[in-house]
């Protein structure tokens, strides 16, 4: 708790005709010996050296700087004390327009502004006093990586982790190393020029792994289990000899694919006709000299799968329907033991068009180069991606006489006894036509080990699966683009073909990714601190058990999976696989959770420091906004930074994750006066965009919770809205919210104002 | 359900590669090419078809492109594409081909379309003409460079005009016309798509729709202004048109000579007032044009030679089929005005072999022209007649 606060005006980034020194004497009033020093600077910029010499001389323990946004300049104050911001400027000054929409006066400060200015001020003075320095969460960790799957991302994974002097514990199922790489001798090329095939080396790399002194491999391995937090986890190894039990701080998941079944593909032909194979097996009878096909069809567009595969669900459906009624209903309230779902589906196979375009490309190019161009490979496709730096590669390998290439539907594949027609429809040629080819190739669908097994074990309170796999259809992968490697368990790093279906090159990158993450993450356990999205983030949740009554909320809902309960069910925190979002004090009816620089009293106090007047009609209503800090403020900041304005009678409090949201903000609001919340989160769903992949969806189901007692209360549960915002929407944000106030204006005022 | 059956055809593939279109599997079907074209219709454009279609050896489909002879190698698509497949190259290439193998004797084409054959292209005129030679010499008391009773170097005295030169030449003309005539045919029948074909709305005489192609392309040369129309690229080499116009003038002014001597020689048997006496004296009319048509072919040959050389590589290259016409003409302009110098000059023998090598490349010129590149003035012509006859233009 900061006792003592300096609390600094930036003169020169305030403006709009704010009184400043009028809004200092209003501090100095109200918070007294709370704040011994209150001070306008002409340029905060400038008064570095002035804050820090303060910070000494009074013993300040906490820091108010009044004046841009906390976006602008941030790394400038790092001051060895708790640092807070009001953002008077972006989000007060440049927001402002009057409610009947005349023009503002710059030079002098309309009355609804200095109130909104003295309103943040005072939200940020109480901010602080109830904010502390977090202790430090530090463990002492074990400098190993579990690498989990020996094919070619493993390998890269254990040799990379090696190469920076951690130990490495390696997983393979299979009784050798090398996995799917071991069939592809060449490969497409894993480096620059980035135009020709390559040779894989693979038992290369497998005598680097093995005569490796730091790495252990286990080799007809499973996991069994894999408890504990980042830092200090306890890997349970099944191998041949029994169970191996090894601690390790953090793993990198590349336990890769399966291939799709031949059943998904079997209107193309596949398993139906010897002559038609899919490309992995290709490749396989094309190192071992086995194709003597002259004639072959590399069919890339599996429409026609598809369809078969989407019609055969409706037929299924449609009898289905006659006998769901003589189904017996599930059991309830029986505790449901863990069942994994078998998540593999012909969606497999269009998520795996880059690595079959660029298989496809190298096999038909290397059939022709083999028999000197007396093979003719036609590559019928409907999307030929091929990604990034591979285009030369694509224009190295298309440039060979027997490789023909266009665009086509192929709406028929068929048997014509001595060789097999493929029918092509729509093509680059201009013309539909039919080609005769003795082999049909088709493309290999990937699917990641995660949709068909459980590949960690986590002896977790959530399960020992990862959570919503279904959501990725199985793909181990969350937030990618935000926080690359990342799964929905800290401290487990997914790369290669489990992840996204790769090439070679980008497996190898994505093992170097992983495992950089994955040290990361045990240095940041070390260090107390959180690993990401909160890098650096040295709170982490406290846990008052006197009030607790087990009722298993933040257990559940946290989406990490960060905490494990005992059997009566009181949680036990593990800080290190924790990601600082809130979402279990945001869940805890009892509100025994809170960080010790972000809790319920906090934000409650500074609810209740805004000034609500009592007179509706002439004074207006009085709005609060929860916006998540991460998309929407920023949103909002650059929405006043760009001059578009809101109602003035908002106020804007950030909080870490719209999951952080507890009920009782909502009611200390409603009591308070307030006309209407506004819950100003990401978009959720299936594009989710949360840093926390479920805050805003776990508070929109609250919200549900929070309309009954409203409802209860007899206050309109309308008065409480959620809305999504994605973080460049800065221009549609305004409307956003002019649009609640005016609908809170139409309803009236709230029911309990001024009682 | 059957519709038609594909069938690849590799080795054309690999001959349109050979004749210059080396470069056209790079192709990855973009349609810039279609797009930076000038003179391309806007309903099925091309390039770009073509180079797939070449790409998988569909002969039959590029012996019956018409478009292909719309293409007048403005090089645009080239400087354009992204890919450096060149498409202008592969144009050429697939015309350097139809003309190989267009019409008999198709060992010809064969000869034609690469260095290796050009002994034998060379050998048939030289060993001709040797013959001719030595008779003659036993004619001329077995002197090989006789000189003429009043001193004069006089090449009829070996090569005859009566006997030698006007029956052999007439003999290579007609030939070469009737193979140009038969090739035509073949190449139209292959534009006509099968079954009957019925032209809607109005149109005329192929022999106006000639008239407008001859006007159009070789009076005017109006359609190399199209051509130069295209998107603005980085092109350096020397105006195309001009050097081409040179050499096309040029050709019909030699050729009008040609004519004119013939006529005067012939015509002056009969009618003794025409009469022409070769050599003719420096002054003479006639004469004046001829030299004056020699120099335009030596300024047309360096303006198009000149542009070749500076094609910058990755847009175009120059195939063989190219070199060999611009080499040829070369000769037969470099041979004619070195053999009047030399006879002026009165030089003999270095006047009588050049003369006798003159004498070769230009039947190599005019009896090679239905498998070499010249073969477009005719074949082109026909293929824009036919276009404009049933309205592709």
């Amino acid at each position: 708790m900061a006792g003592k606060i300096g609390v600094y005006f930036d003169l020169e980034n305030i403006g709009g005709g704010l009184d400043v020194e009028g809004l200092a004497a209003q501090v100095r009033d109200k918070w007294a010996d709370l704040t011994p020093v209150v001070k306008v600077v002409p340029l905060l910029a400038g008064a570095i050296a002035e804050i820090s010499e303060d910070i000494t001389a009074q013993g300040l323990d906490g820091v108010l700087l009044c004046g841009a946004s906390p976006r602008v300049d941030g790394e400038l104050y790092r001051f060895p004390v708790q640092v807070e911001y009001v953002n008077l400027r972006e989000l007060c000054v440049q927001a402002y327009k009057n409610p009947d929409n005349s023009p503002v006066d710059k030079n002098n400060a309309p009355a609804l502004l200095s109130l909104m200015a003295r309103d943040y001020v005072n939200m940020g003075v109480v901010k602080l006093q109830k904010s502390a320095v977090p202790d430090s969460a530090a463990i002492t960790t074990v400098p190993r990586v579990l690498v989990i799957g020996g094919g070619w991302t493993g390998l890269t994974a254990a040799l990379e982790a090696a190469a920076t002097g951690y130990e490495v514990v390696l997983v393979e199922k299979s009784a050798q190393l090398g996995g799917a790489a071991s069939n592809i001798p060449m490969g497409s090329p894993l480096k620059s020029p980035w135009t020709d095939k390559e040779a894989t080396c693979v038992s290369g790399k497998i005598a680097a792994v093995t005569e490796n002194d730091k790495i252990t491999v286990y080799c007809n391995a499973v996991m069994q289990k894999l408890e504990g937090q980042p830092g200090e986890f306890t890997a349970s190894i099944a191998t041949e000899k029994g169970t191996v039990t090894v601690q390790v701080g953090a793993a990198v998941l590349a336990t890769g694919w399966k291939p799709l079944e031949d059943k998904y593909l079997a209107s193309m032909g596949l398993g139906e006709d010897p002559r038609v194979v899919h490309a992995a097996e290709f490749g396989k009878m094309l190192a071992a000299d086995q194709v003597t096909a002259r004639r072959i069809a590399f069919v890339l567009d599996t429409t026609m799968a598809e369809e078969a595969v989407r019609k055969a669900a409706e037929d299924a459906a449609e009898a289905a329907t006659g006998e769901e009624a003589a189904a017996p209903a599930a059991e309830e309230g029986e505790t449901k033991s863990f069942v994994k779902e078998d998540l593999e589906s012909i969606k497999h196979l269009r998520y795996s068009n880059v690595v079959n375009s660029v298989g496809m490309l190298r096999l038909a190019n290397t059939v022709c180069e083999k028999t000197d161009d007396a093979t003719q490979a036609f590559i019928l496709y409907k999307d030929m991606t091929v990604p990034g730096i591979l285009e030369r590669f694509y224009k190295q390998m298309q440039d060979r006489l027997g490789v023909m290439m266009t665009k086509a539907d192929v709406t028929d594949i068929r048997d014509a006894g001595s060789h097999m027609v493929v029918e092509c429809k729509n093509t680059l040629l201009g013309m539909d036509f039919d080609l005769d080819v003795d082999m049909v190739v088709l493309p290999t669908g990937l699917v990641p080990t995660t949709a068909k097994e459980v590949t960690v074990g986590f002896d977790y309170r959530q399960g020992p699966d990862f959570p919503d796999l279904a959501l990725f259809d199985g793909f181990a992968d969350s937030n990618y683009i935000c926080f690359p490697y990342e799964t929905r368990r800290t401290g487990v790093y997914a790369a290669g073909c489990v992840r996204q279906p790769l090439t070679m090159d980008a497996c190898e990158e994505d093992a170097r990714g992983a495992v950089l993450k994955a040290i990361q993450c045990i240095e940041a356990a070390g260090h107390g601190v959180a690993v990401h999205p909160r890098s650096g983030d040295l709170s982490y949740p406290v846990f008052n058990f006197v009030r607790c009554t087990q009722c298993k909320r933040c257990t559940e809902e946290c989406p990490f999976g960060a905490l494990d309960d005992d059997e009566k069910g009181t949680p036990k925190p593990n800080p290190a696989r924790c990601r600082r979002c809130g979402t279990c004090f945001g869940a805890c009816p009892e509100r025994v959770i809170s960080f010790a620089n972000y809790n319920i009293d906090q934000i409650g106090s500074m609810i209740r420091e805004v000034q609500v007047p009592k007179d509706f009609k002439s004074e207006g209503p009085r709005i609060l906004i929860l916006a998540c800090e991460n998309d929407a403020y920023p949103a909002l900041d650059m929405a006043g930074a760009r001059g578009k304005s809101w109602s003035p009678y908002c106020r804007v409090i950030p909080v870490r994750c719209l999951g952080s949201v507890n009920a009782i903000w909502v009611s200390d609001a409603m009591s308070k006066g307030f006309d209407g919340v506004m819950l100003l989160g990401c978009k959720y769903g299936d594009d989710y965009q949360c840093h926390f992949v479920k805050g805003s969806e776990i508070c929109n189901r609250r919200k549900e919770n929070i309309a009954e007692t409203l409802n209860r209360l007899g206050v309109q549960p309308e008065r409480v809205e959620q809305m999504e915002v994605a973080i460049d929407e800065y221009d549609k944000v305004p409307d956003l919210i002019d649009g609640f106030v005016a609908r809170i204006t139409a309803m009236g005022p709230n029911p309990f104002k001024g009682m | 359900m059957a519709q038609c059956t594909l069938k690849p055809d590799t080795d054309f593939t690999r001959a349109l590669k050979e004749a210059g279109g080396e470069s056209l599997k790079k192709c990855f079907q973009c349609a810039t090419c279609s797009v930076a074209c000038p003179m391309a219709p806007a309903n099925a454009p091309y390039p770009r078809k073509e180079m797939v279609w070449a790409s998988w050896g569909l002969k039959d489909k590029l012996q019956g492109d018409v478009d292909l002879w719309l293409c007048h190698n403005c090089g645009n698509c080239s400087d354009l594409c992204p890919r450096g497949a060149r498409p202008a190259d592969m144009m050429a290439a697939a015309r350097n081909v139809i003309y190989r193998d267009l019409t008999e004797p198709s060992i010809i084409g064969k000869w034609m379309s690469k260095p290796s054959g050009l002994p034998f292209l060379f050998a048939i005129p030289a060993v001709l003409w040797l013959i001719v030679w030595w008779i003659r010499a036993g004619f001329n008391g077995g002197e090989w460079f006789p000189r003429a009773a009043d001193g004069r170097i006089v090449f009829g005295q070996i090569f005859y005009g009566d006997y030698t030169i006007d029956p052999i030449f007439m003999l290579t003309f007609f030939g070469a016309c009737f193979i140009l005539a038969r090739g035509v045919m073949k190449l139209w029948g292959m534009f006509k798509p099968q079954g009957s074909l019925a032209v809607i709305g109005k149109t005329k005489s192929w022999i106006w729709h000639l008239w407008d192609v001859i006007w159009d392309e070789a009076i005017s040369h109006r359609k190399f202004d199209d051509c130069d129309d295209g998107p603005a690229v980085t092109k350096s080499a020397p105006n195309r048109k001009n050097g081409h116009m040179l050499l096309v003038y040029s050709f019909c002014i030699l050729a009008f000579v040609t004519a004119v001597v013939a006529l005067g020689h012939w015509g002056g048997k009969v009618i003794p007032m025409i009469k022409i006496e070769t050599p003719m004296p420096l002054t003479f009319p006639v004469k004046i044009l001829a030299n004056i048509g020699a120099l335009m072919l030596l300024a047309g040959l360096a303006i198009l030679t000149w542009r070749r050389m500076s094609l910058k590589p990755a847009d175009q290259v120059s195939s063989y089929y190219d070199w060999y016409l611009l080499g040829i003409i070369w000769l037969v302009a470099v041979t004619g005005v070195l053999a009047q110098c030399f006879r002026l000059a009165d030089v003999i023998a270095p006047a009588f072999v050049v003369y006798y090598l003159h004498l070769v490349f230009v039947w190599m010129l005019f009896a090679y022209l239905p498998w070499s590149k010249l073969g477009h003035f005719v074949y082109r012509t026909a293929a824009l007649v036919y276009v404009r006859m049933y309205g592709r233009s």
